[in-house]
């Protein structure tokens, strides 16, 4: 609806301002939360309640972080698997998207790959570890791969069912205009699939961080993962729990990042 | 004599299932002159939407003839605008898929849509819109393109009863302004005999014509005709013959 702007009524103040303080409470919660959290494991650990060895401490992981900074490695080892999950990611939405469409565009190809895609997508990918290294080497390219092999099957599924749910009545209104199955795709199937592609590509996320770690668990010289496997064989469980925060921390930027491009095209469309 | 823009000639059609074959239509032969409105009637799955489907184009019939003189509008239960698009861009769509989208005929539409009171929608989309107001839209993109034809499938059917009033007068009104042949199908009887010229009712399943009623109406404004007292007289005999 159109905004008249009139100034607002004693009532609607009063119900925004209550709506603020709610949000207002839920943040402060959130916030509260964690800092509690940090505080806790800091404090335990000091007092000897659990021993830092196994359960490490925001202040060791502050140090370690640190550490690997001057050391100048922080950023390469960040840097390594981020561009593995980044590379994975995009080649995988990019190419299930395209699979995506030609299941879509031919009835044919998609009643005979159904069956391999669902073994596929039951399929525990790590079962491929041996292989992959063997056909791709143990270098980063290996990674990528695992990463691509983990989200691919989901992008196929999630596009797949999203292009195969058009309505029914809007392609018949575009047929009875004359559309051809090009215009078809590009006039309205694509278009109103849009919702199930930001979904899609939120799940996808996820999705490349289990592919680009479970790579590097396999094979890998560097990166998050390598840092978490290796602080595990050598008990340095601070390494462990570093990597770990901030494969959070990135986890969550990249997430952000899929919900901010939600807002952007949810703005241009209002729909 | 006037052209014949649609023309049923012994029409068949069987639809196919993996249980089996169903007769939708039979032996079904019927025409629409140009600048007719034409509706029809027949009890409920008889296949009336199969019929606009086979008169669109968008099925072939299995034996007989659907022969069509120039292109089809089509308008559904709902106006099925597309939500991402504005009102202008739904406006646009028929021209667009056709490759007809020159500045000419996109001025020509944006005036039949100034004409018929949608000019200051034409920047909103349609979850902006009344469901009365969106209905529009949908009529006049279907009328973009210059159909020779309209085929309304119960398009006020998804209305509540006070707006589908208001709509049928408006687009009613738009149609008979704008010279449009129409064939309408519905299962409601008042709906009918407010709108057309002619009657048409359907058998059960296979589908025939059983009666053809012209209408005779001085006026074509639903809302008088539905005060005229042989509207009533229409009525009983359409109820009568759907329910034979």
């Amino acid at each position: 609806m159109k905004n008249i702007s009139k100034p607002y009524s004693e009532e609607h103040r009063l119900w925004l301002n209550k709506r603020r303080g709610k949000l207002a409470i839920v943040w402060t919660l959130r916030v509260g939360l964690l800092l509690f959290f940090l505080l806790f494991w800091e404090l335990s650990t000091r007092f000897g309640w659990v021993d830092p060895f196994f359960v490490s401490s925001p202040s060791r992981i502050a140090e370690t972080i640190a550490s690997l900074y001057t050391e100048g490695t922080l950023f390469y080892h960040i840097g390594v698997t981020l561009l593995e999950t980044i590379v994975g990611f995009v080649a995988a939405v990019a190419l299930g998207y395209g699979i995506a469409l030609l299941l879509w565009w031919s009835d044919l190809l998609h009643r005979v790959l159904e069956p391999y895609i669902v073994v596929l997508n039951a399929l525990p990918k790590i079962a491929m570890g041996p292989l992959i290294i063997i056909w791709c080497g143990t270098g980063s390219k290996a990674i990528v791969f695992m990463t691509i092999l983990v989200g691919i099957i989901v992008v196929i599924m999630h596009m797949l069912s999203a292009f195969l749910e058009t309505d029914e009545n809007k392609l018949l209104l575009l047929r009875s205009m004359g559309a051809n199955k090009l215009q078809l795709l590009t006039k309205l199937v694509i278009p109103s699939s849009r919702a199930a592609f930001i979904s899609m590509l939120k799940v996808a996320v996820g999705m490349s961080w289990i592919g680009s770690i479970m790579g590097e668990y396999i094979v890998s010289r560097a990166g998050l993962g390598y840092l978490i496997v290796y602080g595990g064989q050598v008990f340095k469980l601070d390494l462990v729990m570093t990597a770990t925060v901030i494969l959070c921390a990135l986890a969550a930027g990249m997430y952000f990042l899929v919900v901010l491009l939600e807002k952007i095209l949810v703005k241009n469309t209002k729909n | 004599m006037k052209e014949k823009i649609l023309k049923f000639e012994n029409v068949k059609l069987i639809y196919h299932t993996v249980r089996g074959e169903t007769v939708a239509t039979e032996n079904l032969s019927f025409e629409v002159e140009e600048g007719e409105f034409v509706a029809m009637i027949g009890p409920s799955g008889c296949g009336k939407s199969t019929l606009l489907s086979l008169a669109a184009g968008l099925l072939e019939p299995s034996e007989g003839t659907v022969a069509r003189q120039g292109s089809v509008g089509y308008m559904l239960q709902r106006d099925e605008l597309f939500p991402w698009r504005t009102i202008e861009k739904n406006i646009l769509l028929p021209l667009e898929i056709q490759k007809k989208l020159t500045a000419e005929a996109r001025e020509e539409a944006k005036k039949l849509a100034e004409k018929y009171g949608l000019k200051e929608f034409l920047g909103s989309y349609p979850a902006e819109l009344s469901g009365g107001m969106r209905q529009r839209a949908a009529l006049i993109r279907t009328l973009a393109s210059k159909p020779d034809i309209l085929l309304l499938d119960e398009p006020f059917s998804a209305l509540d009863y006070q707006t589908r009033l208001n709509v049928t007068q408006d687009v009613a009104g738009i149609i008979r302004r704008e010279h449009k042949t129409a064939l309408l199908i519905t299962h409601d009887i008042s709906e009918a005999i407010s709108l057309a010229d002619r009657v048409i009712v359907l058998t059960g399943r296979p589908a025939r014509v059983a009666h053809t009623h012209p209408l005779d109406f001085e006026e074509t404004d639903p809302l008088k005709r539905r005060e005229n007292r042989q509207f009533s007289v229409w009525f009983e005999l359409l109820w009568k013959e759907l329910n034979a």
